[in-house]
């Protein structure tokens, strides 16, 4: 096999040549991987605040422990339902990027970035009214709760810096790195949706199971 | 395409020039060659090994005597703290994955360099930075003295003041970072990095080991990152995850511990695995017996190793049914290990060993592995496990695991792999020696231990009365160490002395199996001239393919010279994808290490302001990192 036949990806310098190099190869690119590899590992992080949340719950006589109220859930619940929604613009930004449609490409990022900066400011606003009431020193519920509801907004925050991050990016045109970069980024934000549900299903789940 | 007219010699001079290293100490900061970086590990690994095994002395030589007086209970406490800490995060994980994972498995795949050369540099930085932040507090009066489980209660704030816990539980999620960017690196590097032709049915399994391990890593590292956030928040700011009165769980720790400690002791112990499955074919110059079930069993091992976990805790009072479970799933473990015992002992049968150096440190590797996988089967058998908890049994069965059966191999790819690193022979006999030298001395070391345990020695204990009887195996014990700290250096010495004045080894001393011999010693920047397609698992076994690759260099194809180039194939059967450009040096790996050592430091001396400035110079770094892009350098 020569390497005649194979494309030299990061060589492509516009959007058209870069659409194409991007589809001539085969499977996703090691960026993706690595994407992957992030999202498996924080995941995990991810998934021992859950199981240490539903360890101390099913060993608490009073969960939430007397004196703390029951925390929202309709709230909550809709605004992860609209979280949710950006994976949509995400995919669809995903989609455009390995068309070569550029300014669609930005314009669906800022469209989820907007939605979902909307949505961490509510969320932040929030948590810290919260704590406000309850102190996160109070007893082991409040530390599990205000510690994975914190963990899960630094993940949506993580998720907004590589979004303006590319952004920048993406101002000086397509090169196979942002390419690579948006397909990764939108897998990035599907996970982070996702954990989003999970954590605030899990933390409003006390009225429900 | 006019490289196509120019001879050989301008093709390869034109490599040179485009992976041109930055000269001096500039290069060696700035370095993303996944050989330096291995090398960086291996001298830092070196330094930490050798800080641990003093460690290890000093403790046998307290224990020498009964009633001694070489150092009092506290220092004691620190010691066998720092020694497991340092010999677990800080040397065989580092060596194995860092240094050897790091310098051999590129040249393995016939790579020109890990998928993320740069995030390589910065798991070897924030390594180093780690090490710093422990041992600077050890230094300082502040080392961790709740061994390295760490249990809670006793390491929290009521009964453990100081900030020794605090510099543990921070170093810890530190060193986890390192380590887990290097295995999601290294899963990355073998899907996408291998040679066209090299579908996973044809990789070495050699990297299987090491694939396994990453993944072992990159799912066990979160559960201990997670406790120790739990410690530090519970010691620091008052929260009660582990405060029974208010809600919390001291089992907490233990689940969340031994769920990344189990999956640990398999990723210590697979990457020897995967040395054995190196070395041994190219003693024996026969392929290793039954490669797919040797590479599944690698896997194997750590996966079943993520649900065994209770069976550290046996004595904790779980219900019945789930120390009966964790003891089942405890003794499926031994089927993947016996089939790797058997496939060594068959190839070693069937094949013409030749025992050189590296060789016996195999065959006394799987005399060791074998002996402590026995007597850790033991502890499937419930009752015995309860009467020896917390005795010298426990210490004898894991350090006859990790000892014999992580650190010999390592010991023997220290003989194996260094003509290829360094271009030299080692001195033959003086290796043969210190073989024996750390074998007996490790046996006589870790053997005896079986016995006071059985006695009823518990560890853990700076002294011990003259009246029970366990100060004959003790004082042989403290020999055994000796002997085996004097067979260390001799290896050592050996390697330094090969250096200076070994024969010159050429490409392939050993007729070896694999790619890393099919380029000179030591290999170029950019590792092979052409890159290589492989058809087997043994490729540098085949002829044809080999000549084709000089061919190739003759005829210019597959030199991917436009640039700092190499191959990228598809994951499961290694098509030919695409040609990338790779990042060249870079000044950010150090500087984005330094930033977060800033930031730990802040944590642990509780000025939040500090640790808060420096996360954002992290921020500012990693755009910094990201600003150019590879094929703009």
């Amino acid at each position: 096999m020569s390497e005649l036949a194979v494309p030299r990806t990061t060589q492509a310098r516009n959007a058209r040549a870069v659409a194409r190099a991007a589809a001539e190869r085969i499977g996703f690119p090691a960026g993706w991987w690595g994407m992957l590899m992030l999202i498996a590992s924080e995941g995990t992080l991810m998934g021992s605040f859950v199981a240490t949340y539903w360890y101390l719950r099913l060993r608490a006589p009073h969960w939430p422990p007397a004196g703390i109220p029951d925390p929202k859930v309709v709230v909550p619940m809709a605004m992860a339902g609209v979280l949710l929604t950006t994976s949509v613009p995400m995919q669809l930004a995903s989609l455009a990027v390995r068309a070569g449609r550029l300014t669609a490409t930005r314009l669906w990022l800022l469209l989820a970035f907007v939605v979902q900066s909307g949505y961490l400011a509510y969320e932040l606003a929030d948590y810290m009214d919260e704590l406000h009431r309850t102190a996160m020193t109070r007893d082991a519920y409040s530390s599990i709760y205000f510690l994975l509801l914190g963990a899960d907004h630094a993940h949506v925050f993580i998720g907004l810096l590589l979004e303006l991050w590319l952004l920048l990016k993406l101002v000086r045109g397509l090169t196979m790195y942002r390419l690579n970069a948006t397909v990764a980024i939108a897998w990035y934000w599907h996970f982070v949706n996702l954990l989003t549900v999970i954590v605030i299903g899990t933390l409003t789940s006390v009225n429900v199971v | 395409m006019t490289t196509i007219e120019l001879p050989t010699r301008q093709r390869v001079d034109r490599l040179e020039r485009m992976w041109q290293p930055e000269p001096g100490v500039l290069g060696w900061l700035t370095t993303t060659d996944h050989k330096r970086i291995g090398l960086l590990y291996f001298w830092t690994t070196l330094v930490l090994f050798g800080l641990g095994g003093a460690e290890a002395l000093t403790m046998r030589t307290q224990l020498a005597s009964p009633n001694n007086n070489v150092v009092g209970p506290s220092t004691y406490d620190q010691l066998f703290t720092m020694h497991g800490v340092t010999m677990i995060f800080f040397f065989i994980i580092p060596m194995t994955t860092g240094a050897f994972g790091n310098y051999l498995i590129p040249l393995m795949i016939g790579a020109r360099d890990m998928a993320f050369p740069r995030m390589n540099a910065l798991s070897f930085w924030v390594f180093l930075a780690s090490g710093l932040f422990l041992y600077i507090g050890f230094a300082a009066g502040s080392g961790p003295d709740g061994a390295w489980f760490g249990y809670v209660p006793l390491t929290t704030r009521a009964f453990d003041p100081g900030r020794g816990e605090d510099f543990y539980a921070l170093a810890i999620i530190f060193n986890g970072i390192s380590s887990s960017l290097a295995s999601a690196n290294f899963i990355v590097t073998m899907f996408k990095m291998r040679a066209p032709g090299m579908s996973f049915n044809r990789m070495p399994t050699f990297c299987y080991a090491f694939l396994a391990a990453s993944f072992g890593l990159l799912f066990a590292l979160p559960a201990l990152s997670a406790d120790c956030i739990y410690l530090w928040l519970d010691r620091n700011h008052g929260t009660h995850f582990f405060d029974v009165a208010k809600g919390g769980s001291t089992l907490l720790w233990q689940h969340l511990f031994w769920f990344f400690g189990h999956p640990e002791v398999y990723i210590l112990i697979v990457p020897a695995f995967g040395i054995a499955t190196a070395i041994i074919p190219a003693f024996t110059q026969r392929k290793i017996v039954a490669y797919p079930l040797i590479a599944i069993a690698e896997l194997l091992v750590v996966f079943i190793g993520f649900g065994v976990w209770a069976h550290h805790m046996f004595t904790v009072g779980l219900p019945t049914i789930t120390v009966v479970f964790f003891a089942a799933a405890t003794a499926m473990v031994v089927i993947p290990s016996a089939i790797q015992v058997f496939s060594w002992c068959m190839s070693l049968i069937t094949g013409m060993p030749r025992f050189k150096t590296p060789l016996l440190f195999i065959a006394g590797f799987i005399f060791m592995f074998v002996n402590g996988g026995l007597t850790g089967l033991m502890f499937v058998a419930i009752p015995f496990d309860q009467q020896v908890h917390n005795t010298y049994f426990v210490i004898a069965h894991f350090h006859y695991i990790i000892f014999g059966a992580a650190v010999f191999p390592i010991f023997g790819g220290m003989y194996y792999w260094f003509p290829k690193v360094t271009g030299k022979l080692y001195l033959e006999r003086p290796g043969q020696i210190s073989f024996w030298l750390i074998f007996v001395g490790t046996n006589l070391l870790f053997f005896p231990m079986y016995i006071v345990g059985l006695l009823g020695m518990p560890r853990e204990i700076y002294t011990y009365a003259p009246s029970t009887g366990w100060s004959a195996y003790n004082l042989a014990e403290t020999i055994g160490g000796y002997l085996t700290a004097f067979g260390i250096l001799a290896l050592l010495g050996n390697l330094v002395v090969s250096y200076r004045r070994g024969e010159p080894a050429g490409p392939d001393p050993w007729n070896g199996p694999t790619l890393e011999w099919a380029t000179s010693s030591p290999p170029p920047e950019y590792n092979f001239a052409v890159i290589p397609t492989v058809t087997s698992a043994y490729a540098n076994w085949d002829v044809a393919d080999r000549e084709r690759d000089a061919r190739n260099l003759a005829d210019g194809a597959m030199v991917l010279d436009q640039g700092h180039e190499t191959a990228v194939s598809s994951v499961a059967d290694g098509r030919f994808s695409e040609i990338v450009e790779m990042p060249h040096s870079s000044p950010w790996p150090p500087i984005l290490a330094f930033c977060l050592a800033m930031v730990f430091t802040g944590l642990v001396i509780g000025k939040i302001g500090l640790a808060a400035i420096f996360a954002l110079l992290c921020l500012v770094s990693l755009g910094g990192w990201h600003w150019k892009e590879p094929q703009e350098a």
